[in-house]
C-alpha cells in the first residue's frame, strides 16, 4: 500500500512536471501561432523579461523550461528576425543583415563600397554582437574627431613623408653624380701625390675620407634605384588607409544622423531588449483594444 | 616600242587606232569622274550621295594615256561626302571645308572647335580598306569608316586623347560636346539612313551599352580609388545592385556602374551609364565630372574603354 502510494505520488510529480513542459510548449506554440513575438520573448527568458521589461525586482524561480527549445533556436531566431529586423531598420537604418545560415545573421555597416562586416545580430537575446576590432576602430575614430584627426591621419602622414624622402633621393641623382665625379677626381689627385714619409698618414686619412663619402653616395644611389617601387607600395598603403578613413567617416555620419553622437548610440544598444519588447507591448495592447 | 606578238603595233594606222582608243577610254574615265563629282557635290538624294562617294572612294582617274595633273586625293572625297551628308540633314554649317591655295587638298574644321582641330581622312592601305578620320596635328584617328562594308567605328583611345586630355585645358567642355556631337550625328545618319553597323563606343548614350574596360580582371585598388575620390567630392560609391561591382549616383539621376559582367569563368569588367532620357554617355560623364575624369585618366591602363580590336588593335 505504502509503496503504491509512494508510486502514485511519484507519478503525480512526474505528470505535473511533464504537464508544466507541455503547458510551456503549448503556450509558446500559441504565441507563435498568434504572432505574439512579445510572449515568445517572455517565454524564452522570463527572468530577463521581468527584470528589464516589467522591472519587478522579485526574482522569479528559474524553471529552466526555456531549455526545452534550445535545440530549435535557429528556427526560433529565424521566426523572430522578421519583426525585429523591421524594427531595427527604423532605428538603425545603416545596418544591413544577411542570414548566412538559418537564424544566424551577419551585420553589415552601410551600403557603401566595401562596407564592413560589423558583427552578428543575436535575435534571441535582441542584441548586437559587434566585432570588437571593428567596433574599437569606430570608437577611436569618434574620439579622434575632437583633435580634428581621422583614425589613419598619422599613419598616412608618416607614409607620405617616407615617400617624399624617397622622391628627394631620386631627384638628387644629378647632384650626387656630380659629387661623385668630383670625389673621384680628388681620389685620383690624392693617389698621384708624391707621398713623402711625413705626409703619408695625412694623405691616407684624406683618401679614406673620400672613399667614405663615395660609399655613402653609392648607398643613396641604390636606395634611389628602389625608390619607385617603394613609392608605389606606399601609394597602395595610403589607399588602404584612406579607404578605411572614408568608410569610418560614412559610419560616423550615419551614427550622427540617427543618434547625434556615439554615446547615444551606445545607450540605445544597451537598452535595445527592453525598448524592443516595450514597443511590442504597446502593439499587442493596441491590438487587444482593437479587438474589444 | 614594237611588240612582235601584237600585229597591230606593226602598222602605223593600227598604232594610231589603239592610241586613239586608249585616249577615248581615258577621257571617258575622266567624264565619268566629273559626273560622279557632280553627283557628290550637287545631289540632294542621300542614296545618290552615298553611291557617288562609294565609287569615288577608290576611283582611278589616271590611265596610261590620259593623266590629270590637278587631282584631289581619294580621301578628299570622303570629306566632301561628310559635308554633304551633314548638309542634307541641315547641319551643313557645322563643318567647314578648306582647300589649300596652291594644290588640290581639302581639310576640314568642326565649326564649334574652329582652328583647334584640323581634320582629314587617311586611306587605310591594308586589305581591310576604308578610311580613318584623323586630326592632323595630333594624328589621332577618331573613327574608322568603310563605305563598302557599311562599317563605322569610333575609337575611344583617340577621342579620350584629343578631347579629354589634349584640348581639356583650353577648350570648354560645352564646345567639346557640340563638336563631338557633329561626328556622332554623322555616324547616326549612316546608321539610320543606310543601316550601317556603327560602334558609337564611349559616345553611346543608350543605357544598355556596356563599355568594356581594358583589364578583364580589374584590380580591386582601381575601384577603391574611385570610392575615396568620390567621397572627397561628396558622392558615394555604393555596392552595385547585382552585388558584383560598384555604383555611383551622380546628379540628375545619372548612375554609373562598374561591375564584372560575367558571373562565372573569365571576368569581364564593364562600365555602364544610366539616365532617364538616355542622353548621357561615358564621354559626357568624363566631360562633366572632373573627379571621374581624373580617376579614369589615372587608371587608364586598366580602364580604357575597348574599341573594335579588328580596326584599332
Amino acid at each position: 500500500m505504502e509503496n503504491q502510494e509512494q508510486q502514485a505520488s511519484a507519478a503525480d510529480v512526474l505528470t505535473q512536471a511533464i504537464a508544466n513542459k507541455l503547458d510551456y510548449l503549448s503556450t509558446l506554440q500559441a504565441a507563435v501561432q498568434h504572432g505574439d513575438d512579445r510572449k515568445v520573448y517572455e517565454l524564452l527568458d522570463q527572468a530577463r523579461y521581468y527584470q528589464e521589461v516589467k522591472k519587478t525586482r522579485a526574482a522569479r524561480s528559474v524553471n529552466h523550461l526555456s531549455e526545452l527549445v534550445d535545440n530549435i533556436h535557429p528556427q526560433v531566431s529565424h521566426y523572430l528576425s522578421d519583426n525585429l529586423i523591421d524594427y531595427l531598420g527604423h532605428i538603425y537604418p545603416f545596418f544591413y543583415y544577411e542570414e548566412y545560415t538559418t537564424g544566424l545573421f551577419h551585420i553589415y555597416f552601410g551600403n557603401w563600397w566595401d562596407r564592413r562586416l560589423f558583427g552578428d545580430l543575436d535575435v534571441i537575446n535582441v542584441q548586437f554582437q559587434f566585432d570588437e576590432k571593428e567596433y574599437q576602430k569606430l570608437k577611436d575614430s569618434f574620439a579622434l574627431e575632437s583633435q580634428n584627426q581621422r583614425l589613419n591621419t598619422a599613419k598616412i602622414e608618416s607614409v607620405s613623408a617616407e615617400s617624399e624622402k624617397l622622391q628627394q633621393l631620386v631627384d638628387a641623382q644629378a647632384a650626387r653624380d656630380n659629387d661623385k665625379a668630383k670625389l673621384r677626381d680628388q681620389l685620383k689627385e690624392n693617389s698621384q701625390r708624391s707621398s713623402l714619409p711625413w705626409d703619408s698618414s695625412k694623405v691616407k686619412d684624406e683618401r679614406q675620407g673620400i672613399i667614405d663619402q663615395l660609399t655613402k653616395l653609392a648607398d643613396e644611389d641604390e636606395k634611389a634605384l628602389n625608390a619607385h617601387k617603394l613609392i608605389k607600395e606606399n601609394d597602395d598603403k595610403i589607399l588602404v588607409l584612406s579607404k578605411e578613413d572614408t568608410i569610418l567617416s560614412y559610419e560616423k555620419q550615419s551614427i550622427r544622423d540617427s543618434f547625434d553622437d556615439f554615446e547615444h548610440f551606445e545607450a540605445h544598444n544597451a537598452s535595445l531588449y527592453a525598448d524592443y519588447l516595450n514597443s511590442l507591448l504597446g502593439k499587442s495592447e493596441g491590438e487587444v483594444k482593437a479587438d474589444d | 616600242m614594237i611588240n612582235e606578238n601584237d600585229p597591230s603595233t606593226l602598222t602605223t594606222s593600227g598604232r594610231l587606232l589603239n592610241y586613239n582608243e586608249a585616249i577615248k577610254s581615258g577621257l571617258e574615265t575622266g567624264l565619268k569622274f566629273t559626273r560622279l563629282m557632280d553627283q557628290l557635290i550637287k545631289t540632294t538624294d542621300p542614296d545618290e550621295l552615298v553611291s557617288a562617294a562609294t565609287q569615288l572612294a577608290d576611283f582611278e582617274l589616271d590611265s596610261d594615256y590620259v593623266t590629270f595633273p590637278h587631282q584631289y586625293s581619294n580621301s578628299d572625297y570622303y570629306l566632301l561626302f561628310m559635308s554633304r551628308m551633314l548638309e542634307l540633314h541641315d547641319q551643313g554649317k557645322n563643318v567647314i571645308l578648306q582647300s589649300r591655295d596652291h594644290h588640290e587638298e581639302l581639310t576640314q574644321e568642326l565649326t564649334p572647335l574652329g582652328d583647334r582641330g584640323t581634320f582629314n581622312f587617311r586611306i587605310e592601305t591594308s586589305e581591310n580598306g576604308g578610311v580613318f578620320y584623323r586630326e592632323r596635328a595630333t594624328g589621332q584617328s577618331l573613327f574608322y569608316l568603310n563605305l563598302e562594308r557599311k562599317m563605322f567605328r569610333f575609337n575611344s583611345h583617340a577621342l579620350t586623347q584629343l578631347f579629354i586630355i589634349d584640348l581639356h585645358d583650353t577648350v570648354p567642355a560645352e564646345t567639346v560636346k557640340t563638336s563631338v556631337q557633329i561626328l556622332f550625328d554623322f555616324a547616326r545618319y549612316l546608321k539610320e539612313d543606310y543601316g550601317y553597323s556603327v560602334d558609337f563606343n564611349i559616345l553611346d548614350m543608350a543605357n544598355r551599352q556596356n563599355y568594356a574596360v581594358r583589364s578583364v580582371d580589374l584590380p580591386a585598388g582601381v575601384v577603391d580609388r574611385l570610392f575615396v575620390t568620390a567621397a572627397q567630392n561628396d558622392y558615394m560609391l555604393t555596392n552595385g545592385v547585382n552585388g558584383n561591382g560598384a555604383e555611383i549616383a551622380l546628379d540628375k539621376n545619372v548612375v554609373v556602374d562598374i561591375f564584372n559582367n560575367q558571373l562565372e569563368g573569365q571576368p569581364e569588367w564593364v562600365i555602364t551609364v544610366h539616365d532617364d532620357a538616355q542622353q548621357v554617355s561615358w564621354f559626357d560623364v568624363l566631360l562633366q565630372y572632373p573627379f571621374m575624369r581624373d580617376w579614369y585618366l589615372e587608371n587608364l591602363n586598366d580602364l580604357e574603354i575597348q574599341s573594335d580590336p579588328l580596326i584599332f588593335g
